[in-house]
């Protein structure tokens, strides 16, 4: 269901949480989808129980997710997924950023363009 | 739970392979134990099975001593780096051997372990290559379901098929019936990725015993571009374990919290500045570095 890179600076459970929450945003799981149960995450991805504990938690506080007593845990309802639309659109930027300071721009002209996009200078300029 | 209290063990010609240590390991959890060579590792982990009498201080296995206790001893199980088996015997004889030594050996399990690993039960273990024999340790070991598992080196000489079926072993243990892995080993790499909580052994000491995820937020790896760069007294208030200097860019491994360091470090103006959590093997070697076993004395 979700994947993990083990090769990754990204700590598992992290990732696990950012697999989730992407596979809502792609539309890939819906409101009141059951998730895979801790044991059987923790079985496919050959990975400590405790860490797939940690991520679920973490989800649920998020309120990606929530769990009834003895049946599991599910997706919760879209509209409290919007707000997580922002992580992504976090991840969007800091790759364009990461693009823009890889082939040399400086950091002073970056902020010059992000301050002229929040302040409408360079709205519908194109 | 496992509760380590100033316990001590100390071997001929004044060797104290265990110093003063103190530790909590809790239940259902996976637990790293590393540490340099000669650090204590081995000898903690006979120490929390009762092979060895500790000189001093105490370790309880859920409020009791191991020593010469048969009733704690039957709900754990410790894989020596060296497994020992009945000279002669076969992977059979040997569940037969345990069946009688461990009132929850279960039959079941064992048939089951012997589906899953690819050795033949009728073989002589002694006949066996070193990881073959290594998997016949861990099949009996998981056929008594302990209720704590200790593996001393028992991943090395594992093929990464094999790892893969005792890290699903492990897994299903911790959520089936809150099983304790303690799981000394070299390979940091995969320790990281298997373990919620490590201890970082040398001489005999611990030097921290902690979440591991709690451990990579006291690191920070940072790589940082400064116009000038910042004369040393400017960077003394941060606890730098490591800099290197190229050109403009610092590169360095500073102890503290993560926001702070970052604040601390804008405030000299830097053109770009990164932090990344240090892996499990970059901590290894800079808290010895910080305990004076110097990686750069023996790097020629």
């Amino acid at each position: 269901m979700v994947s993990i890179d083990l090769q990754s600076r990204t700590p598992i459970y992290e990732q696990i949480v950012n697999g989730f929450s992407r596979l809502c945003l792609i539309g890939a799981l819906h409101a009141h989808d059951k998730l895979p149960s801790v044991r059987s995450l923790a079985l496919d991805l050959g990975i400590n129980p405790n860490t797939v504990q940690k991520a679920y938690q973490i989800l649920e506080n998020k309120g990606l997710i929530y769990s009834i007593e003895g049946k599991g845990s599910f997706i919760s309802d879209e509209a409290q997924l919007s707000s997580q639309k922002y992580s992504q659109i976090c991840e969007h930027l800091k790759a364009a950023v990461t693009d823009a300071y890889t082939q040399g721009l400086p950091k002073q002209q970056a902020q010059i363009v992000l301050d002229d996009v929040y302040s409408g200078r360079s709205a519908g300029n194109d | 739970m496992i509760e380590i209290n100033s316990l001590t063990k100390k071997f001929q010609g004044g060797i104290t392979a265990v110093d003063e240590m103190s530790a909590y390991i809790e239940t259902g959890s996976i637990y790293g134990l590393v540490g340099s060579n000669g650090s204590g590792k081995s000898t903690l982990l006979r120490l929390i099975s009762g092979v060895y009498k500790p000189d001093n201080g105490i370790v309880l296995i859920d409020g009791t001593s191991p020593y010469e206790n048969p009733e704690v001893k039957s709900r754990l199980f410790f894989v020596s780096d060296n497994p020992y088996f009945i000279h002669q015997c076969n992977v059979m004889e040997m569940a037969k051997f345990y069946k009688m030594a461990y009132s929850r050996f279960s039959d079941e399990r064992f048939n089951y372990l012997r589906s899953v690993f690819p050795i033949d039960p009728n073989m002589r273990i002694v006949n066996m290559s070193k990881g073959m024999q290594r998997q016949a340790a861990l099949m009996l070991a998981l056929s008594v379901n302990p209720d704590y598992l200790l593996l001393d080196e028992a991943f090395d000489g594992l093929d990464p098929v094999i790892r893969q079926v005792i890290k699903r072993l492990l897994a299903d243990g911790i959520t089936e019936h809150n099983m304790t892995a303690i799981i000394s080993s070299h390979n940091l790499r995969e320790l990281e990725d298997l373990c919620d909580h490590v201890g970082l052994l040398h001489k005999g000491k611990f030097i921290f015993n902690r979440e591991l995820d709690d451990i990579k937020l006291t690191i920070q790896k940072v790589q940082g571009v400064f116009n000038p760069v910042p004369p040393p007294e400017k960077l003394k208030d941060l606890n730098i374990l490591r800099i290197t200097q190229q050109g403009s860019l610092l590169n360095m491994i500073i102890r503290g919290d993560r926001e702070e360091i970052r604040q601390k470090l804008n405030q000299l103006n830097p053109t770009f500045l990164e932090m990344v959590p240090p892996t499990l093997e970059e901590i290894f070697i800079y808290e010895l570095e910080a305990a004076n076993y110097d990686v750069n004395s023996i790097l020629l």
